[in-house]
């Protein structure tokens, strides 16, 4: 049957249902893309020769080939929007700037979207007021201390808070920090919170 | 809540297919016993079965739902779609006894979702099979809800085994409401984690080392 | 019902500028459930969010006075982070609802007559027009501009759902309401009409009582 390979798309990130996302599948999208060129080209010529010899009886091959026209064409464009908001969820959890071997499963247009998407939002934020906005992509929890104990998962190195002491973040250190400060490390997985 | 940053397309309700929901692609994608009324010209390759190169009138074969839904039309018959088993009188009265006693995963896993489309094409069963799905949701939903309820840290495939797409979905509401109340509960609504997405990865980084 | 005096939650701006700190917070609060437990968005209220943004910057200053130490620094160092959770979860809804439904968050506000309010901030509406343009031209550059000519559209208003208002919340009665009408959930149900005394809490369909959110005679919770 045609768009199975299409169908194959949509199975590869569904199975990954918590958002990860999955290296951009170019190659099965250029098959997709020749299977519909193909589907486009027969029906031209059977509607050219249903036209012209008034071969009514392909009328049915036509309207078939066309809704498997329009399945490809919705898998694949569900395929990519899918993918744009597993890119947006990775400006929230990891930030602006992403690890490469995130990048890495991106395509050129993708990367191009994550920047332009990053920018809309910093454009938003800074507009919020204030001498510097507001980054709403903090306090992600109802506060309930000033101050939490964290333990350091991995040399991250100087770390500045609020009053201008600078921390050196060590491998295994334990540190008393102000919480609005390291909630975004804690999502990076470079602190982990403490909780006695 | 907040803290899930990837919100994909939920599946459309009822009738209503969403677009872009890869749920809703999946379940477009399940085979239905299909008729076909009249020929069709040079496809005869799709069915195995056919060493014409036509697909010839009265032939029968499954089709993906999306497709059937395309062809199909009430004016000019093109396609007949037969019922599914488990939408058939037969399956309607075992469902009807009891419905807990079916594993509607293994006779769907769109059980629902799949019987609510089957309502575009003019079957003179549809007002049976709608009243069939409704009394089974409704039949199963105390179940599918306290057990999601009650469980709590503790392995949870076995319930959910039986379970369709939908009733799934409902479970693992029950799960995070139920867990986020344990959270909060213990006080512990404050702590902050890690996200979800950045350790799945590590986990994925670490597998990857290790083959 | 409410006598004017105590009524600060008037929608003329002249109101708006005796609001004091705690009614504001208040109002924060109100805005942010309504808008946290509604399926669709709301109107905006850049104003008020204006006034929160002022008072957190004003709390701070206050703050630098206060002694290192002070008891009393850090209850109020607590308060301004709270309330800049509030806010910042309040935007974020908002910004969320922007992303889920931006073709339909746009129509709506392209087919506003004017004089009406809008319900996007001129942030928020430069951000949803962003997000739209960047989305077709992705979607165009990897994949469309490769389809068959009369397959190189795909019209967002259809392939992106809008928001759906038949969810039921949670909500409470500040004004009391009479004569509601309910729809009837199955074919054998008839509607009826049902009254809302002030303070009851119920749980109803949405699109019932969307324009009881609006004019704030009922709050979601």
């Amino acid at each position: 049957m045609f768009c199975e390979k299409a169908v194959e798309l949509i199975r590869e990130l569904h199975r990954m249902g918590d958002g990860q996302l999955p290296a951009f599948s170019e190659d099965s999208i250029r098959q997709v893309l020749e299977e519909m060129k193909a589907l486009y080209e027969q029906n031209q010529s059977d509607v050219n020769e249903a036209k012209c010899e008034g071969k009514s009886e392909l009328i049915p091959t036509i309207k078939f080939r066309h809704c498997c026209l329009l399945r490809n064409q919705r898998c694949v464009a569900a395929y990519l929007y899918d993918r744009l908001l597993r890119i947006r969820a990775l400006r929230w959890e990891y930030g602006s700037v992403l690890p490469a071997n995130i990048r890495f499963h991106m395509c050129a247009e993708e990367l191009e979207w994550f920047n332009q998407y990053k920018k809309s939002l910093a454009t938003f934020m800074r507009s919020l007021g204030g001498d510097e906005g507001l980054d709403i992509t903090q306090d992600m929890k109802p506060p309930k201390s000033l101050y939490i104990e964290v333990r350091c998962l991995k040399d991250h190195g100087e770390f500045e808070i609020d009053d201008g002491t600078v921390i050196l973040l060590k491998k295994n250190s334990q540190h008393f920090l102000p919480r609005w400060k390291c909630e975004q490390l804690i999502r990076q997985g470079v602190l982990e919170h403490v909780i006695s | 809540m907040d803290t899930q940053s990837y919100m994909p397309v939920p599946p459309g309700v009822g009738l209503e297919e969403n677009f872009f929901s890869l749920d809703d692609i999946l379940l477009s994608h399940q085979r239905l016993p299909c008729r076909t009324e009249n020929a069709f010209p040079r496809l005869g390759f799709l069915e195995k079965s056919s060493e014409t190169p036509d697909i010839l009138e009265g032939t029968k074969m499954e089709m993906p739902l999306w497709l059937a839904k395309g062809l199909y039309e009430r004016k000019r018959r093109v396609l007949s779609v037969d019922l599914p088993k488990m939408y058939r009188e037969g399956w309607r009265t075992v469902f009807g006894a009891d419905p807990n006693v079916v594993d509607l995963h293994k006779m769907g896993p769109y059980f629902y979702g799949l019987g609510s489309q089957l309502l575009h094409f003019d079957s003179p069963e549809n007002p049976e099979i709608a009243q069939a799905i409704l009394q089974t949701y409704i039949g199963r939903f105390r179940r599918t809800m306290d057990s999601s309820q009650n469980a709590y840290n503790e392995d949870t495939s076995a319930l959910v085994e039986r379970l369709d797409f939908l009733e799934r979905t409902l479970f693992r509401e029950g799960q995070s409401g139920l867990n986020s109340f344990q959270q909060w509960e213990r006080g512990k609504a404050g702590h902050l984690t890690a996200s979800s997405l950045v350790t799945n990865y590590r986990k994925r980084k670490i597998n990857e080392l290790q083959e | 019902m409410s006598d004017a005096g105590s009524d600060f939650s008037g929608e003329d701006g002249s109101q708006e500028d005796i609001m004091t700190p705690a009614e504001l917070i208040a109002k924060l609060e109100e805005t942010w459930l309504n808008e946290r437990f509604s399926p669709e968005l709301l109107e905006n209220k850049s104003e008020m969010v204006e006034c929160v943004m002022e008072q957190l910057m004003h709390m701070e200053e206050n703050l630098q006075r206060v002694k290192k130490g002070d008891v009393k620094a850090s209850i109020h160092r607590m308060e301004i982070d709270r309330i800049r959770f509030v806010l910042s979860s309040y935007l974020r809804s908002r910004l969320q609802k922007v992303e889920k439904f931006f073709p339909h968050v746009l129509e709506k506000e392209k087919s506003r007559s004017e004089g009406d309010p809008s319900f996007l901030s001129p942030e928020e509406f430069a951000f949803a027009k962003e997000y739209m343009a960047n989305t077709e031209t992705y979607l165009k550059a990897v994949a469309l501009k490769h389809m068959p000519p009369n397959l190189q559209q795909v019209d967002m208003l259809k392939a992106v759902p809008e928001p759906c208002l038949d969810c039921f919340v949670f909500l409470r009665v500040k004004e009391r309401q009479e004569n509601i009408l309910v729809e009837p959930e199955t074919d054998d149900q008839r509607e009826y009409v049902v009254d809302l005394d002030e303070g009851s809490q119920h749980l109803m369909r949405y699109r019932t009582i969307a324009p009881l959110v609006s004019s704030g005679a009922v709050q979601l919770i």
